[in-house]
């Protein structure tokens, strides 16, 4: 693809079935937004080139699904994701009392420096709100974590969350908190700055002093 | 009066008359007037009474005859007399009365001769008066005549002043005819009139009008190119008849339409690249659209060139129904008609150069906008509003529009490689990330679960395998007939709105753009929004967070039907429907679509091979079929060489988190099941839409279709075997069995009743395998069919461990053989128990191997020459053992290493 950028972000959207992550998600990458959406299966996928401080980043976005079903499913993506979207449903009380659980998988599992936005979605059903925007404060006060609320029917901060999350990181490598270089970052350089494509590695074949024949 | 009298009595006796007398009187006097002789009555003239009494005397004149005579004459006299007198008296009244008219009479004609002799008089003076104004009033009139004739001259020029407000003004109100009309007519005036002085000063002014008001109705003309307003345009062509530049109007039109194509072109244009660039040149402009606009630009654009095109379209409906008058004969008239021939071939060849003209904007813009990096539905867009386009130049012109069309072909292919790259891109970043988790799904999920194959639903769930392709071929066929009735509505004068309009409502579905049949079949689709709502995912949800039971319910061998696919497969198989679909709106690229979907299998099938073969540590002649090898030989190749197509791609990389070394797990057995029973799934859906790709692609190049099915598709199974050999070969450590068969004493003269300690050592590794399989069972539903394949490659291992063990006894006796045979019989029987095969796979080959011991000579030749499956390793040792002629051994040898050589 004729596209060029400097840095490239694994990013994980993760939160309790149905608060909208997918959606968040089609919103974000600039699909139209569906009353009726299924439930992801698995993992989708998607990417954008966002220009974050002058540097243009692509984002590697892993939407996970959010049925427990899949939990054994997605929780193989979280592995070197460089931020994350902790999203609960803000007319949801449920998805909001998960958060603890999906904040320590993502703690153990994706790389310890992962960065991660709280996102209280469906800012738009205000009427139904079960959430209140002050506790989910004090949530990601206490567990270090941004926090916007969106809504990915209106697109309110949809975008916001994204950048906001990316910025993060970016600030994090130029303070040098954060290593690009360090395996399982989540970070890659882009096709830029340093073509690091390898070659295909041919599978290490040791035909076998071994024995055994078969 | 006497006269009177006379005449009365000559009517009649007196007598009668005279009644009123005294009747004595009157008798005596009527007697006596009766006797007076008639003849007394004659008139005095002609008779003479006093003659007549003297002739008539008395004979003898006696004096008494005489005397009675007198007496009697006298008496006689006396009553004529009196009866005279009396009737004098008696008409005196009237007499008077008469006389009275009469008088009356003359005084009335002398008053009119008063009245004529007045008359006269006036008449007199009323002549005189007359005769003298007459000459006056000729005076009067002849002045007036004059005055009138200046004042019109004096009006003209005043008119000739304002010719250029009057025109102006009529210009305004679109009356063109009546301004061409008084300019002419001012002209014509002011030629009749040059003798004034100010008139030459007019006539010059008149005629930069006249280039004034031309320009202007040139003007009006260009404006038509935009919008044909037939009213408008009737009274220009009018105007310009006036003008005799009705032909010269026309080119001139042209020539309108001609740069009106281009400037709506750069107006759509101009929209999108903001006021920045000033540069008008079409190609870069376009270059200067930013990509992210360039589908609604692309909308503009067609849009505006349709309004130009439908514009046109009017002007020569306007002329086809204008134009039908008579062939005229006088010279003239020919003429006329032949400049009429003109114009109609001139609006003819106008229909294709504007179409020509539209179609070479659009490419140039569709050229340099990047097309192929637009996102699917974007690009679908684009697609149906050139196909759009399409239409309405097949409706402009009868034009199919080749430039177009072939434009559309190849920006597909390219797009649709691009996209594919891109596509590839995506499935080698999920294969990385991949971790061959099995995905809960139903056990009756296949491909018409995902949203992606909605549309094909009906083509590709037929039991009978039979597509009806036809039915929809027709069915587009009359659409798209439809079509150009609908686009010829847009052509009608009082529409303002375009066929484009279409595209800006947010609720057009594809196959709205393309004038597909809705694909929902009645019939079916109840159950369907249901089954997409459950997500095909299994109810049970024994998968959930932080569980850690296992299922005992499930053992492995009950489970019968199970479905294996990685979150890639179905990403793989959602990225399959959407090139179907692209299939679904651009046919005529079907094969490269189906073609390119073929390679993402191929991608995945390699990945997977290249992933968990990695670590295979047997050497694998007979782990891979001709077909495997011939298969992942291709698609190195195509991947490292790049089909002519592809450009290079690479392959996966190993990702770091696949544990495909732990014993615990197996060595990652559930990754690896879960790896190429995804595959396998992945190329049975493949198969499921063979026949819809058939009705898609050219008969001729089903054979391509084919080829893959038999080529790649039906090899896909021959895949377990190295995948699942890294594993098996790993269930019982070789060196040590090895070691442990190397102690058995096979030269033994007795045949032992006891099997071999190393056939329990390695039963035992066998069972913590198959402990361990039973473990897996958790992360990985287990049919029979997978548990089969497994144990199928185990006992494959442990068969060809055994030879290999039995080969490294350099002495052996019938003895050895027997216990051989032992050790393998019970190792089987074991096997046969742990796994659930019956009979156990691939025994034959330690049991042939052992068994060809006590072949004869001619029979261990044979054997040697027939069994190539058996390493010269094996054949030596064989040999060794079983000959005990020297010179035999050595031939026999010496034939197994020739046989190698070629090898
Ligand atoms: N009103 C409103 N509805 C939303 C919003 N975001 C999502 N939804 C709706 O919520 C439902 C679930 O949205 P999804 O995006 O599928 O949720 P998800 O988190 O991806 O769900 P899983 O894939 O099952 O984990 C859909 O019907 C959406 O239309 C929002 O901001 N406002
Ligand atoms: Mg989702």
């Amino acid at each position: 693809m004729s596209e060029s950028y400097e840095y490239l972000f694994k990013f994980l959207v993760i939160g309790s079935a149905g608060t909208g992550k997918s959606s968040l998600l089609n919103n974000f990458i600039g699909n139209k937004f569906k009353e009726d959406r299924c439930h992801t299966i698995g993992v989708e996928f998607g990417s954008k080139i966002v220009n974050i401080g002058g540097k243009s980043t692509k984002l590697q976005i892993w939407d996970t699904a959010g049925q427990e079903r899949f939990r054994s499913v997605t929780r193989s993506y979280y592995r070197g994701a460089a931020g994350a979207l902790l999203v609960y449903d803000i007319t949801s009380r449920d998805s909001f009392n998960a958060l603890a659980n999906w904040l320590r998988d993502a703690r153990t599992l994706a790389s310890p420096n992962i960065v991660i936005l709280l996102v209280g979605n469906k800012k738009d059903l205000e009427d139904s709100r079960e959430v209140t925007f002050t506790e989910a404060s004090q949530f990601a006060l206490e567990n270090e974590l941004m926090f916007l609320e969106t809504s990915a029917k209106t697109g309110e901060n949809v975008e916001e969350a994204f950048l906001k999350c990316s910025k993060t990181i970016l600030a994090k490598i130029e303070t040098g908190e954060l290593d690009p270089e360090r395996i399982g970052s989540g970070i890659q350089y882009g096709t830029n700055t340093t073509k690091r494509l390898t070659a295909p590695k041919r599978p290490a074949r040791t035909p076998s002093e071994c024995a055994c024949r078969v | 009066m006497l006269s009177n009298d006379v005449v009365e009595n000559r009517r009649g006796p007196p007598g009668v008359n005279s009644r009123s007398l005294s009747s004595a009187h009157s008798a005596a006097d009527l007697e006596i007037l009766r006797e007076i002789e008639n003849v007394y009555f004659s008139s005095p003239v002609d008779f003479d009474a006093a003659r007549y009494v003297l002739e008539h005397a008395p004979a003898p004149p006696t004096c008494e005859s005489i005397e009675h005579m007198f007496t009697k004459l006298k008496r006689q006299q006396q009553v004529v007399s009196g009866k005279a007198l009396h009737l004098i008296s008696q008409q005196r009244d009237n007499c008077d009365k008469e006389f009275a008219e009469i008088q009356n009479i003359r005084t009335q004609l002398s008053l009119t001769l008063q009245t004529c002799r007045k008359a006269r008089e006036h008449l007199r003076t009323a002549s005189n008066h007359l005769t003298m104004s007459t000459f006056v009033i000729l005076a009067n009139f002849r002045k007036r005549q004059i005055i009138r004739s200046v004042l019109k001259c004096l009006e003209l020029i005043r008119s000739l002043r304002s010719v250029e407000s009057d025109v102006t003004e009529l210009l305004n109100k679109k009356d063109f005819y009546s301004a061409i009309e008084l300019i002419l007519k001012s002209r014509k005036a002011a030629a009749a009139h040059k003798e004034y002085a100010c008139i030459t000063d007019l006539s010059n002014r008149l005629q930069d009008t006249l280039v004034l008001t031309e320009e202007k109705l040139d003007s009006v003309l260009s404006s038509l190119c935009f919008k044909f307003d037939k009213d408008v345009f009737t009274k220009l062509r009018k105007a310009y008849g006036l003008l005799g530049k009705t032909q010269a109007a026309m080119e001139q039109l042209h020539m309108h339409y001609s740069s009106a194509v281009n400037e709506s072109s750069v107006a759509a244009l101009k929209k999108y690249t903001g006021e920045a660039s000033i540069d008008t040149k079409f190609q870069n402009l376009c270059a200067s659209v930013p990509s992210g606009k360039a589908p609604a630009c692309v909308l503009d654009l067609c849009e505006n060139l349709f309004y130009i095109m439908r514009s046109y379209y009017l002007l020569v409906d306007w002329h086809s129904k204008h134009d039908e008058e008579p062939a005229c004969t006088n010279v003239f008239d020919i003429q006329k008609n032949v400049s009429r021939e003109y114009i109609r071939q001139k609006l003819k060849a106008g229909l294709l150069r504007i179409w020509h003209d539209v179609q070479g904007k659009v490419s140039i813009f569709l050229k340099s906008s990047g097309l192929e990096d637009y996102p699917f539905e974007k690009f679908v867009q684009i697609l149906g509003v050139l196909r759009k386009l399409t239409q309405i130049g097949e409706v402009f012109c009868g034009d199919k529009s080749d430039v177009l069309e072939d434009f559309i072909k190849t920006q597909s292919v390219v797009y649709i490689q691009n996209y594919h790259r891109g596509r590839l891109e995506e499935l080698k970043l999920f294969l990385e990330n991949e971790a061959w988790e099995q995905c809960p799904v139903k056990s009756t999920f296949n491909l018409l679960n995902l949203q992606e194959f909605k549309q094909f639903k009906k083509y590709l769930n037929r039991s009978d395998g039979v597509v009806t392709k036809n039915q929809s071929e027709n069915a587009s066929s009359v659409t798209s007939q439809d079509d150009s009735v609908y686009v010829t509505k847009y052509f009608k004068y009082d529409t303002s709105s375009s066929p484009f309009d279409m595209f800006r409502n947010e609720n057009t579905t594809n196959d709205d753009i393309f004038g597909l049949e809705p694909d929902m079949p009645s019939d079916d689709s109840e159950d369907e929004p249901d089954e997409l709502k459950r997500d095909f995912v299994e109810e049970n949800d024994r998968h959930g967070y932080a569980t850690t039971g296992n299922n005992e319910a499930l053992s492995p061998s009950k489970v019968r039907h199970s479905v294996i696919v990685a979150n890639t497969t179905l990403s793989v198989l959602r990225n399959c429907g959407q090139y179907l679909q692209i299939c679904r709106y651009l046919p005529q690229t079907a094969l490269e679509v189906v073609v390119l979907m073929n390679q993402l299998y191929d991608y995945y099938f390699y990945t997977v091979h290249t992933f968990f073969t990695s670590d295979l540590d047997v050497s694998s002649t007979t782990l891979y079929t001709t077909k495997l090898t011939a298969l992942l030989k291709r698609i190195t190749n195509s991947l490292e060489n790049g089909g002519s197509e592809n450009r290079h791609f690479a392959g996966p990389e190993q990702p770091h988190h696949l544990d495909l070394s732990s014993e615990s797990n197996l060595h990652g057995l559930s990754e690896r099941i879960v790896a190429v029973e995804s595959v396998i799934f992945l190329a049975k859906q493949y198969e499921m839409l063979q026949p819809y790709l058939e009705t898609m692609v050219a008969p001729h190049q089903r054979l391509i279709l084919e080829h893959f099915r038999d080529n790649t598709l039906a090899v896909v199974a021959d895949l377990r075997t190295p995948v699942y050999m890294c594993s098996a070969s790993k269930s019982v450590d070789a060196r040590t069995a090895l070691v442990a068969m190397s102690q058995v004493k096979w030269d033994v003269k007795n045949v032992a009743v006891e099997h071999s300690p190393y056939v329990d050592m390695v039963v035992r590794k066998l069972q913590v395998y198959a402990l361990r399989i039973e473990n897996i069972s958790n992360r990985v539903t287990l049919n029979r069919e997978v548990l089969n394949s497994i144990w199928t490659v185990v006992s494959k291992y442990v068969i060809h461990l055994l030879v290999e063990g039995f080969s490294n006894a350099t002495k052996c006796s019938n003895g050895g053989r027997g216990l051989m045979q032992l050790d393998y019989t019970q190792l089987l029987l074991k096997l046969e128990k742990i796994s659930g095969l019956k009979p156990v796979p691939h025994q034959d080959y330690v049991d042939r191997y052992v068994k060809a011991y006590y072949l004869p000579r001619k029979g261990l030749e044979e054997f040697v020459v027939e069994h190539p499956e058996y390493s010269t390793k094996h054949l030596v040792a064989l040999v060794s053992c079983a000959c005990e002629n020297k010179k035999d051994r050595q031939a026999l040898i010496s034939l197994i290493e020739e046989k190698e050589i070629p090898n």
